[in-house]
Formats: structure tokens, C-alpha cells, sequence
């Protein structure tokens, strides 16, 4: 593979996570942005993937292929089911707009690439450049959390933290040993069936997991 | 000696708590109490030992405290509070058996009570930082137990403790702040080294660090603007607690002032010691207007140790005045009339807390409105009562008469002196003194007359009963120990002259002489001999009795009021109360006060001439209270209702508040 085409598909990938986070804050039905996340876990896998055929090594491909499966396959599946249990609407309720939370995100994107200027300055390769991408993914995750109000949605914003965490992961280290993506992984995965039976605990507790009705438990 | 009888009183105090967690009620308040007393005797015999003999104690306990370990330093100044401690605390363990077996009986009190006797007993016995913080907050802790000890069915004692941990960890924070400089300064944690690397302190830091110790120590003293908690918590305690805290625990803010501000830091200029006078002066002014006008009795005891605290304070700044100006003697005296205010107010304070708890587990009341007639009923908490009266009113021939005296002798006798602050201030202090003496008098005229005499004011008191056998013992040992210091304050001297010696920036040599009969005053052409003016007055006494009785004897004609003017029954209601009787005084010092007067008038309901009930209700607002606590609470009541609008509960803004963190460290640390 040569170094130019090893870049345009580097960014075109990494580009592609940036642009589904986007995707998510802007869509309004609940199933398609799951299936939103699941594009963006793919997108990660083909990043970690044009970095290990791009070094040959093939460690990497092989974290690639797992990340794959379980990010693009295994945790949106799950959330898919628990988004169909759910007798909800099946409509994204926010806090704010989709104007300012694309503004907002925007602006996150901007906070990113400002913070991390002086680690871009390091190093001139491709990895390195795009390392800001994964900050954003990161930023626009929590904002996700912060502005959404069912409880399913919160889980998915854990899903894109983590995605741009190991975003971060793959662009500044150019892969990390299989011990501890494995490790990540696992704890992710144990994060996401957490959440999902505290949901479900939640909805048959509560009848709905508007997180703002459950204000009223305080005290 | 010593050593031995320290490790008998932290054994007994041990057994004592262990006693109170484990024993059944009926037991466990005999042996909480006998071991308690056990604990303060031990204590009282190793400051006896320490005051008699010229050596004093040393320990080092290491490893009891990470970094710095406990030292014990007993000397001569630790005793003098010591004493007090066990002067008070004994006769109040033996009267805690009879007052908690009807009372404070619970688990948690019991254990509370040792653990406060043994550590306000311990806090002048430490030589270190690290050991005085920690017996200083054990005895905070242990009193704020005690003073929730009758929550359950009293509702102020909530607020009051309140009040009290707010105030004392404010002061400990204060003390802390004060020791923990000075020890980095000084570059170790024991006395000694403190006392030594003092010196190198610039005059700016030794300021400072007295200034906060001022704060920490006169808040525990419950002197003036500091004494909010005082009148608060002291009523709500049970009354051998308030014993405990008034004649002992509160005596503990001048232990602490004296030992940082005069033994650690060797003294200071003069305006060290003007503050602390003003602020005495202030204090015993305060506390016995507010005294005089209580008509709660506990709350007037209380008020009243405001301003023996005062007087204490006055005599200690009025020493730390004369040191600088090189009157080293005077200073001696000023300094000895303190310690000697010390031991007896621990005396007749706590005889009169203990006596206000048998009045009130006998009535159940203890506004003095509601009482009266109470002498013939309750004769030895009368008797005793008034022994303490009058000893706390500074009257000959009993004990607080010779420390006041003692006080007022160094403040007369400075007065021919070169520095002017000490010129202006020693009249101005010379007339509070006395004016405040006059005031004591009116106002323990008023708190025995009322609840002693004449015919009682309400059902209760009428069907009083005499307390348990302990709770006279406890009486009568106290009013004991009153008359003896009132006697034989000749046996003091040589104690005296040790605490001189052991406050090194203050006083040096003898402040008193003696042959055992009369006093003498180094550099002061004074003396007195108590013993002598006690014969002189029973004899006296005796005379004019005895010409009554003669006068009785051979009269033969009685009057008799012929029609009595519409008086022919006398009627409580006729009476004096406690608050008709300061009623005039109050008028004298309205300006001062500023009380707020209601008068309801009923009138009758056919004919507005005719009245048919006239209310009247005084109520008198603590000053400092309304016009610096209150503004200041509700400053921080709008500070916390801000940072509850922050706490509100919404998921949604505890996780934006995470990103917006996120986001700020981000920027913040690129």
C-alpha cells in the first residue's frame, strides 16, 4: 500500500467515526442511530485495520477484525433489543435542539483540535494528525449523554466515548498489545449488559426512563 | 508519684466507660460514677503532688500517634487547672450516681461522662502539639455528647448543640492553625522545642499566632463576642455536665492563652495583654448584666461564668501589661489572682450548677418565676446554695472575696506607672471590676431569694422533696471545699509561686507571702488574713444575733396590723419574681440592653374600665447574637441555598457538569 493511498483511506476511515457521531446527534429515530453506532464501529475497525496493513502487522489486523464484530456487531445488537423492548416512543427526546446540539458538537470539534495542537506538533505523521478526531468522538459521546433523555441513549453515548477513546488509542500508539484492547473490550462489553439490565430494572420499576422524572427519587 | 497517679486516673477513667458500656442501668450509673470519682481523685492527687513538690512529671508515649506520638508534661501551671478539674469533678461524679439514676442514664452518656472528666483533666497535662490537639478535641466531643444527653424530650438542646460543635470546631480550627505555625516555626512538636525555637519568631508571626490562639482559646472560655454557645449549651447539659463544663472545661481557654501566649512564646508586648483585658472587662460586664436579668436559673449561671471568665481574662491581661513594663512582681500578683479566681470559681460554680440540678429534678423547672419557698423543702440545697452565693457574689468571709480582692489589689497598685495604656486602662478596669461585684450580689440575691424564699410560685415547687443522699454529698463536699479555700487560701501560696515560676514570660518570683495566718503581696504594701476576718465576722455575727434574740426576749408588746389595709392573706402572687426584683436595674441599663417589653391588658367584658388580667413579658436579645451572628448565618444560609441550586438532583446536570470539567481541564492543562 503506498503512503498516499495509506492516508486518503486513513482519514476517509477516522473521518467517517467524526462524521457518525455527528450522524447520531442529528438523527431523531432510535433505531437508526443504532444503527448509526454501528457504522461508527466499523468505521474504528477499518481504521485500526489501514493502520495494520499499512505496518503489516498483523496483531493488529487481528484486534481490527475483533473490534469489528464487537463494536459494530455484538453492542449495537444489544442495544437494538433493548431498544425494541422498550414500548416507548421510539423518538429521540433531547434537552436541546438538533441545530444547537450539531452547534454544540461543532463546537467540541473546535475545543479538540485546539487542545491537542502542542501533541500534533510532536510527530508530522498521518496517526497523528488525526488524533484530534478521536478527542472530538470522545467530547461529542458525553455530550450525547449530557443532552439525551432516555436512558437507552445514555448508553449509546458511553458506546461513542469509548470508540473515541480507542480511536485515540490506535492513532497515538499505532496499536496497543491484544492483552489490552482484549481487556477494554471485555469491560465494555460487561459496561454495556450493566446498563442494560439497570435499564430494563428501570422501566419495570418506573414504567419509562426519562431520566428526568427519575429526579424525583432524590432525598 | 506523679506518673503513678496519672496512670490510676487513665485506668479508672477506662474502667469507667467500660463500666458504662456494659453494665445494666441501675449498676452502671453507681459504677460509672465511683470509678469517675476515682479518676478525678487520682488526677487531683498527682497536680497536689506536682503544686507541693518542685518536680515535675515527663512522658513520652511515641508510637500512640503517627508523626509526633504523646508527650506528658505535668508542671506546675498543668497542675493549677488539674486541680480545678478534680476540685469540681469529683464532688460531681459522686452526685451524677443520684442525679442520672433518674436522668442521663443512657449507655452513651455514661461512657461520655469519663471520657470528659479524664480528658479536661488531661488537656493542661499535655507537652505537645499533637497531644494537646488530641485531648482538646476528646473533650469537645465528649461534651457534645453530654450536652445532646436529654434530646429526646428537649428540643433546645438540639440547637444548643448545634451552636456548641459550630463554635468549639471553629475554635479548634483557630488553635490548630495557631500550634501548627508555631510548631513549623519552631521546628518541633514538643513544648520544649517550641519553647525554645520561639525566640527566632519575628515579632509579626508571635503576633499572629497569639491572636489565633486568642480566638481558639477565648471561644472554649465563652468570653466575649466569642460566648454564643455558652449561655446555650451550659443550661442543657445535665447539671453535673454543666458543672463540669462551667468550673472546669471553660477554664481551660485561659490554660491554653496563658500557655501559648506567655509560657511558649515568652510574652509579648504590651498590647497583647490590653486586648485581652478589654476583652475580660467586656466580658464580665456582658455576663452579669445578661445574669441579672435571666430568669432561666442555669442560663444565669451560665451568663455568670461569662463573667467570671472576665474577671480570670482581666486579671491575665493586667499581668500581661505589667511584664512588658518590667513590673515583673505585679504581675506575679495579677497573674496568682487569676489561678486563684480559677480554683475558686471551679468551687462555687460548680456547687451552684450542682445545686440547680437537684432544684430542678426536684420541680422539674428551672425558671426562677416558677419557684420559690424552696428552703424549708430542700434544706441542704439551700444551705449549700447560699454558701455558693455568697462565695460567687465575692462577699467575706468566703473564697471568691479574697481572689477579687487579690485582683483588685494589682489593679489599684499600677496605678502610679509610666506607661500611659496602662495609666488609662487600670481605672477604667478598676470600675468594672467593682461596678460587676455590685451586679453579682443583686443578681445571686435575686437567684437565691427567689427559689429559696418565700412561698412557692407554682404547684412543683410547693411539693418539692429533698435530692438523693449522693447528690447532698456531692452538695456538701463542694460547699466544703469553699469554705476551706475561703479559710486557708494561705495554703495556696507556695503552690502559687510555682505556677509564677513556671510562666516564664509573665511572672517570676513570689507573688504571695505567708506566716500562715496572714497574706502579703510581693511589692505591695497589702496583706489580709482570712481566717482572721472569718473569726471577726461570726463573732460579729454572733453579737448582733444574740442582741436580737435579747431585744425578742423582753419585748412584750407584738404588733398586730389592726385592719391590714385589704391585705389579710399573703399570696405568691403578691411576691417578688425574679423579674420584678431586677426590674429597676434593667431600667438602669435600658440603653444598654435594649429588652423588648410586651404588656397585654385584658379588659373585662362588659366594661372596658375594669382590667382583668395584665401579662407582662421581657424578653432581652443577646446583642452580639443579633447584630453579628445572625447576619453572618445568613450570609452562609444564602451561600448554601446557592450551592443547592448547583446540587439539584437532574442527572442531566451532575453529567454536564463532567464535561464541562473534562472540557476545562482539556484547556486548562494543554
Amino acid at each position: 500500500m503506498s503512503t498516499t493511498r495509506f492516508v486518503q483511506l486513513l482519514d476517509l476511515a477516522a473521518g467517517l467515526v467524526l462524521v457518525t457521531s455527528f450522524a447520531a446527534l442529528w438523527l431523531r429515530r432510535l433505531v437508526t442511530v443504532t444503527w448509526v453506532i454501528a457504522l461508527q464501529g466499523v468505521a474504528l475497525a477499518a481504521v485500526a485495520l489501514v493502520i495494520g496493513a499499512y505496518e503489516h502487522e498483523t496483531e493488529l489486523v487481528l484486534i481490527a477484525l475483533m473490534v469489528g464484530v464487537l463494536r459494530g456487531v455484538v453492542l449495537p445488537g444489544l442495544i437494538l433489543r433493548a431498544v425494541r423492548a422498550g414500548d416507548e416512543h421510539r423518538e429521540v427526546e433531547s434537552l436541546i435542539n438538533v441545530p444547537a446540539a450539531l452547534l454544540a458538537a461543532s463546537g467540541l470539534t473546535l475545543v479538540a483540535y485546539a487542545t491537542t495542537r502542542d501533541v500534533v506538533a510532536l510527530s508530522s505523521t498521518p496517526q497523528v494528525r488525526a488524533l484530534p478526531l478521536g478527542i472530538a468522538v470522545m467530547l461529542i459521546g458525553m455530550l450525547l449523554i449530557v443532552t439525551r433523555r432516555k436512558a437507552v441513549l445514555q448508553i449509546m453515548g458511553v458506546l461513542m466515548l469509548d470508540n473515541g477513546i480507542a480511536l485515540v488509542m490506535f492513532l497515538g500508539t499505532s496499536g496497543v498489545p491484544l492483552a489490552v484492547e482484549l481487556g477494554i473490550a471485555s469491560d465494555v462489553l460487561l459496561a454495556m449488559f450493566i446498563l442494560q439490565v439497570l435499564t430494563t430494572r428501570i422501566r419495570t420499576k418506573f414504567g419509562g426512563t426519562d431520566l428526568d422524572q427519575l429526579r424525583e427519587l432524590r432525598d | 508519684m506523679v506518673g503513678a497517679a496519672l496512670a490510676v486516673a487513665a485506668v479508672a477513667a477506662a474502667a469507667a466507660m467500660i463500666a458504662g458500656a456494659v453494665l445494666p442501668a441501675r449498676s452502671r450509673v453507681v459504677w460509672v460514677g465511683v470509678c469517675t470519682a476515682l479518676c478525678a481523685t487520682a488526677g487531683g492527687a498527682a497536680a497536689t503532688a506536682v503544686l507541693t513538690g518542685s518536680s515535675t512529671f515527663q512522658a513520652n508515649f511515641p508510637n500512640l500517634f503517627p508523626l509526633g506520638g504523646v508527650r506528658i508534661e505535668f508542671d506546675a501551671l498543668s497542675a493549677i487547672f488539674s486541680l480545678a478539674t478534680a476540685i469540681v469533678a469529683v464532688p460531681a461524679a459522686i452526685y451524677g450516681i443520684g442525679y442520672s439514676a433518674h436522668g442521663p442514664s443512657s449507655r452513651t452518656v455514661q461512657i461520655a461522662w469519663p471520657l470528659l472528666v479524664w480528658s479536661v483533666m488531661m488537656v493542661p497535662a499535655a507537652g505537645s502539639v499533637t497531644g494537646l490537639i488530641a485531648f482538646w478535641e476528646l473533650m469537645a466531643l465528649s461534651s457534645l455528647v453530654l450536652v445532646l444527653a436529654e434530646h429526646h424530650h428537649n428540643v433546645e438542646a438540639r440547637s444548643a448543640a448545634q451552636w456548641y460543635a459550630a463554635m468549639t470546631h471553629l475554635s479548634l480550627l483557630a488553635i490548630v492553625l495557631a500550634l501548627v505555625v508555631l510548631a513549623h516555626q519552631a521546628g518541633g512538636d514538643s513544648f520544649t522545642a517550641v519553647r525554645a525555637g520561639a525566640g527566632d519568631l519575628s515579632p509579626a508571626t508571635a503576633s499572629v499566632v497569639f491572636l489565633l490562639s486568642l480566638v481558639g482559646f477565648g471561644a472554649k472560655a465563652g468570653v466575649v463576642p466569642l460566648h454564643v454557645w455558652l449561655p446555650r449549651a451550659h443550661p442543657e447539659a445535665p447539671s453535673h455536665v454543666s458543672a463540669m463544663m462551667s468550673g472546669a472545661m471553660v477554664a481551660l481557654g485561659v490554660y491554653g492563652l496563658v500557655r501559648v501566649g506567655w509560657d511558649l512564646l515568652g510574652g509579648g508586648p504590651t498590647w497583647w495583654g490590653a486586648v485581652v483585658l478589654a476583652i475580660g472587662l467586656a466580658s464580665a460586664m456582658f455576663g452579669i448584666l445578661h445574669a441579672l436579668l435571666s430568669s432561666d436559673l442555669k442560663r444565669l449561671l451560665a451568663y455568670s461564668t461569662t463573667e467570671n471568665m472576665g474577671l480570670v481574662f482581666i486579671g491575665v491581661g493586667a499581668a500581661g501589661m505589667f511584664a512588658p513594663s518590667g513590673n515583673r512582681s505585679l504581675a506575679s500578683v495579677a497573674l496568682a489572682a487569676s489561678m486563684l479566681l480559677v480554683i475558686n470559681h471551679a468551687a462555687f460554680k460548680g456547687l451552684l450548677f450542682l445545686g440547680a440540678g437537684s432544684i430542678l429534678s426536684a420541680t422539674g423547672t428551672r425558671d426562677l418565676d416558677r419557684l420559690g419557698g424552696l428552703a424549708r423543702r430542700m434544706p441542704v440545697t439551700a444551705a449549700t446554695f447560699a454558701i455558693g452565693s455568697l462565695a460567687i457574689a465575692a462577699l467575706p468571709p468566703l473564697n471568691g472575696f479574697v481572689s477579687e480582692w487579690l485582683l483588685l489589689q494589682s489593679l489599684v497598685h499600677s496605678l502610679p506607672s509610666n506607661a500611659a495604656v496602662v495609666a488609662v486602662a487600670m481605672p477604667v478596669a478598676v470600675a468594672v471590676v467593682a461596678l460587676t461585684g455590685g451586679l453579682a450580689a443583686a443578681t445571686f440575691v435575686k437567684a437565691f431569694g427567689t427559689t429559696f424564699l418565700a412561698m412557692p410560685r407554682s404547684v412543683e415547687a410547693g411539693q418539692a422533696h429533698e435530692s438523693p443522699r449522693t447528690m447532698q454529698v456531692g452538695l456538701v463536699a463542694l460547699s466544703g471545699v469553699c469554705v476551706a479555700l475561703a479559710l486557708a487560701p494561705t495554703a495556696l501560696t507556695s503552690p502559687l509561686r510555682r505556677v509564677s515560676a513556671a510562666v516564664g514570660g509573665l511572672a517570676d518570683g513570689a507573688p504571695i507571702r505567708t506566716n500562715g495566718v496572714y497574706l502579703q503581696l510581693s511589692g505591695i504594701q497589702a496583706g489580709l488574713s482570712p481566717l482572721l476576718l472569718a473569726t471577726g465576722l461570726a463573732v460579729l455575727m454572733i453579737a448582733v444575733l444574740a442582741v436580737v434574740r435579747r431585744g425578742r426576749l423582753h419585748r412584750t408588746v407584738r404588733d398586730i396590723p389592726a385592719w391590714g389595709c385589704g391585705r389579710t392573706v399573703q399570696t405568691a402572687r403578691m411576691e417578688y419574681t425574679a423579674t420584678s426584683f431586677a426590674e429597676p436595674l434593667q431600667r438602669v441599663f435600658d440603653d444598654v440592653l435594649h429588652p423588648e417589653i410586651d404588656i397585654d391588658v385584658d379588659h373585662h367584658v362588659e366594661s372596658r374600665h375594669y382590667v382583668q388580667a395584665i401579662r407582662y413579658r421581657m424578653k432581652i436579645r443577646d446583642g452580639f447574637e443579633h447584630r453579628l451572628y445572625l447576619p453572618l448565618l445568613a450570609v452562609a444560609r444564602r451561600w448554601g441555598d446557592g450551592a443547592r441550586r448547583i446540587q439539584n438532583g437532574s442527572i442531566h446536570r451532575y453529567l454536564a457538569y463532567s464535561l464541562i470539567t473534562l472540557i476545562t481541564v482539556l484547556v486548562v492543562s494543554r
